[in-house]
């Protein structure tokens, strides 16, 4: 049994709020949320520590609101999907009728990674829509950029105003559409200089040396292990599904590796490839979603010349 | 190359493939004349005529001054091993064994050969064989003073039938060679991975997991993996079929995080991992 806006509704019921003002931000959340508790709904918030705190201050002291780390949750796209759909999964075994979430990205998101992280609002109207969800993400207008806002209404179907209205976006586009769509992605800086290294049709051991090599201690560890996974993963596919030839090239820079695979072919041929596990006996599903949850930033681009996917490890958000 | 590790013959056993017989020759007396300095029995098996073989030891002053002493002998490959060139894999070992005893027994340290095996891996049904009977006695070799280097000679076998059986070596000259199952000391877990495991080793793999023939103690397949640098997620889901098979959890021990870390995305049943820095 559904409640609120949401009731009689099948499956995700996915919102986004634009607020210029803290008032307008809990004119929105505060009934959502007491409705929520009130209605028996697990109730759940994943904001940013201001927002967070606005919201808990706000709030009638004792309600049984749930309050996520917001940061965590929303580290790298892949994995936020995956925990928020066991989280869905647990609750609904649990007998909830619906579940209420509002979440808000951590301003860094808006910067050079925001392209996954609108692949992600676009993927999850399919990824969340088996279970009774009813899903708020709220955009502080005065720090979002244009670009941004943009894309936050063609991947909301809909937006929730301070006023208690549910308003249709009239630019929302199906996921499997948006995400087919060649996106603009921010080069990195580092890309404008020629390569350290560049591999024409290398073997995935070959590769994975050239990660190494190419480290010399710049990343920790664990994050150059997660990279060499990463490329291993993205070489098999593009070799085993790609178009010949296959190029691989790396860039080293003081705070991050960048790489990127390229093969003369089109790419998957699931748009939630990345994202979700595997979709529709897609080859390579697997591969490409660990890749993902490998990595701090991975982009894709489709043009003439073929299909790339670009790695970076270490930190994403450089100033390109 | 597999790690960093150039074969110098200190884990016991050394799978050495060949092209050109006169360096085969002189890795191998070079082999025979450390284990003599260790104290040790040798034996050169060989198909070749043994009077040859002999006539090109004595050369080797060391080796020489010991086939006069008895402590080191030629022996013909068709005497060692089951006259229809399959080896009987546990007979083999049992045959190993009682040498190493009569070495030990005659006050030597221990028993190290050289066996020019080709002609023992011929055929399909000889390679399976030979290449299960490889794992058993690398299994002995981690509890008895037995040692051997096991040559091959490629153009004759070809890349494929020599990976199958370098694969199965903690030791290999193989430099195409990217990953090595082998056997790990009583105590010490039920076996060894080194190296690399990707795609383009999968049917490898599944080979020699097969040949390995690992046995579960208490429900587990404990597996030292302190020397495996890489292992994709196609190599896991493998190991846990595996391990389900033999109704058991394979667990793994590495010194790296990321294993743990794509063994927890696969949400894998029958395979653990233990980090341990």
């Amino acid at each position: 049994m559904r409640t609120g806006a949401a009731a009689g509704h099948q499956g995700y019921y996915h919102e986004a709020i634009r607020y210029d003002s803290d008032d307008e931000l809990l004119a929105v959340l505060l009934p959502f949320l007491i409705g929520g508790v009130e209605a028996g709904e697990p109730t759940f918030v994943a904001l940013g520590e201001r927002t967070g705190g606005l919201v808990r201050s706000a709030l009638p002291p004792g309600l049984k609101v749930e309050f996520l780390p917001g940061g965590d949750v929303y580290a790298r796209p892949t994995a936020a999907i995956r925990s928020y759909r066991r989280l869905l999964a647990d609750r609904v075994a649990e007998g909830a009728g619906q579940i209420r979430i509002v979440g808000e990205l951590p301003r860094l998101a808006f910067g050079p990674t925001w392209d996954w992280w609108a692949r992600y609002e676009a993927a999850i109207n399919h990824a969340y829509d088996e279970f009774p969800l009813w899903s708020m993400c709220a955009y502080d207008t005065r720090i979002t950029p244009a670009a941004v806002l943009a894309d936050v209404a063609r991947t909301h179907p809909r937006f929730a105003t301070p006023d208690g209205g549910h308003l249709p976006s009239p630019t929302y586009t199906p996921p499997a559409e948006y995400l087919l769509e060649n996106h603009p992605v921010v080069p990195d800086p580092l890309q404008a200089a020629t390569p350290a290294v560049e591999l024409t049709d290398p073997t995935a051991a070959q590769a994975r040396a050239a990660v190494h090599a190419v480290d010399r201690g710049l990343l920790p560890a664990d994050d150059v292990d997660d990279l060499v996974v990463a490329v291993s993963e993205t070489v098999t596919n593009a070799q085993r599904y790609g178009v010949p030839p296959v190029r691989v090239r790396l860039w080293p820079g003081h705070d991050r590796i960048v790489v990127t695979v390229s093969d003369g072919g089109a790419g998957p041929r699931d748009p939630f490839a990345g994202l979700l596990p595997v979709g529709d006996g897609d080859p390579g599903g697997l591969g490409l979603w660990i890749t993902y949850q490998s990595c701090n930033h991975v982009t894709l681009r489709r043009d003439e010349a073929g299909f790339t996917l670009r790695l970076t490890a270490g930190n994403p958000h450089h100033g390109g | 190359m597999i790690d960093e590790q150039r074969p110098d013959g200190s884990s016991g056993h050394v799978c050495w493939a060949y092209d050109d017989p006169a360096t085969f020759r002189r890795s191998a007396e070079a082999y025979l004349t450390a284990g003599l300095a260790a104290g040790e029995r040798v034996w050169y098996i060989s198909p070749d005529e043994p009077e040859s073989v002999l006539a090109r030891l004595r050369g080797v002053p060391a080796i020489a001054d010991a086939l006069r002493r008895g402590a080191a002998e030629v022996v013909p490959l068709g005497s060692t091993y089951a006259s229809d060139w399959t080896v009987d894999p546990a007979a083999q070992v049992a045959a190993y064994a009682a040498a190493t005893e009569q070495a030990l027994a005659a006050g030597h340290t221990g028993l190290r050969v050289v066996a020019e095996a080709t002609a023992l891996v011929r055929t399909p049904a000889q390679l399976d064989a030979f290449a299960r009977y490889e794992h058993q006695v690398d299994r002995y070799m981690r509890s008895r003073p037995f040692r051997a280097m096991c040559a091959y000679h490629r153009p004759e076998l070809g890349a494929r039938a020599v990976a199958e059986l370098a694969s199965l070596h903690p030791e290999s000259n193989v430099e195409e060679l990217l990953f090595r199952l082998y056997a790990v000391a009583p105590g010490d877990g039920h076996a060894a991975l080194a190296g690399e495991l990707d795609p383009s080793q999968h049917e490898l793999f599944g080979t020699a997991l097969a040949r390995a023939d690992l046995r579960p103690t208490g429900g587990e397949l404990v597996l030292r993996a302190t020397g495996l640098r890489f292992l994709d997620h196609r190599s896991l889901v493998h190991l846990d079929e595996y391990a389900h098979r033999r109704a058991a959890t394979a667990v793994l021990r590495t010194g790296r995080p990321a294993l743990a870390r794509l063994v927890d995305l696969l949400d894998l049943p029958r395979v653990r991992v233990e980090v341990a820095r």
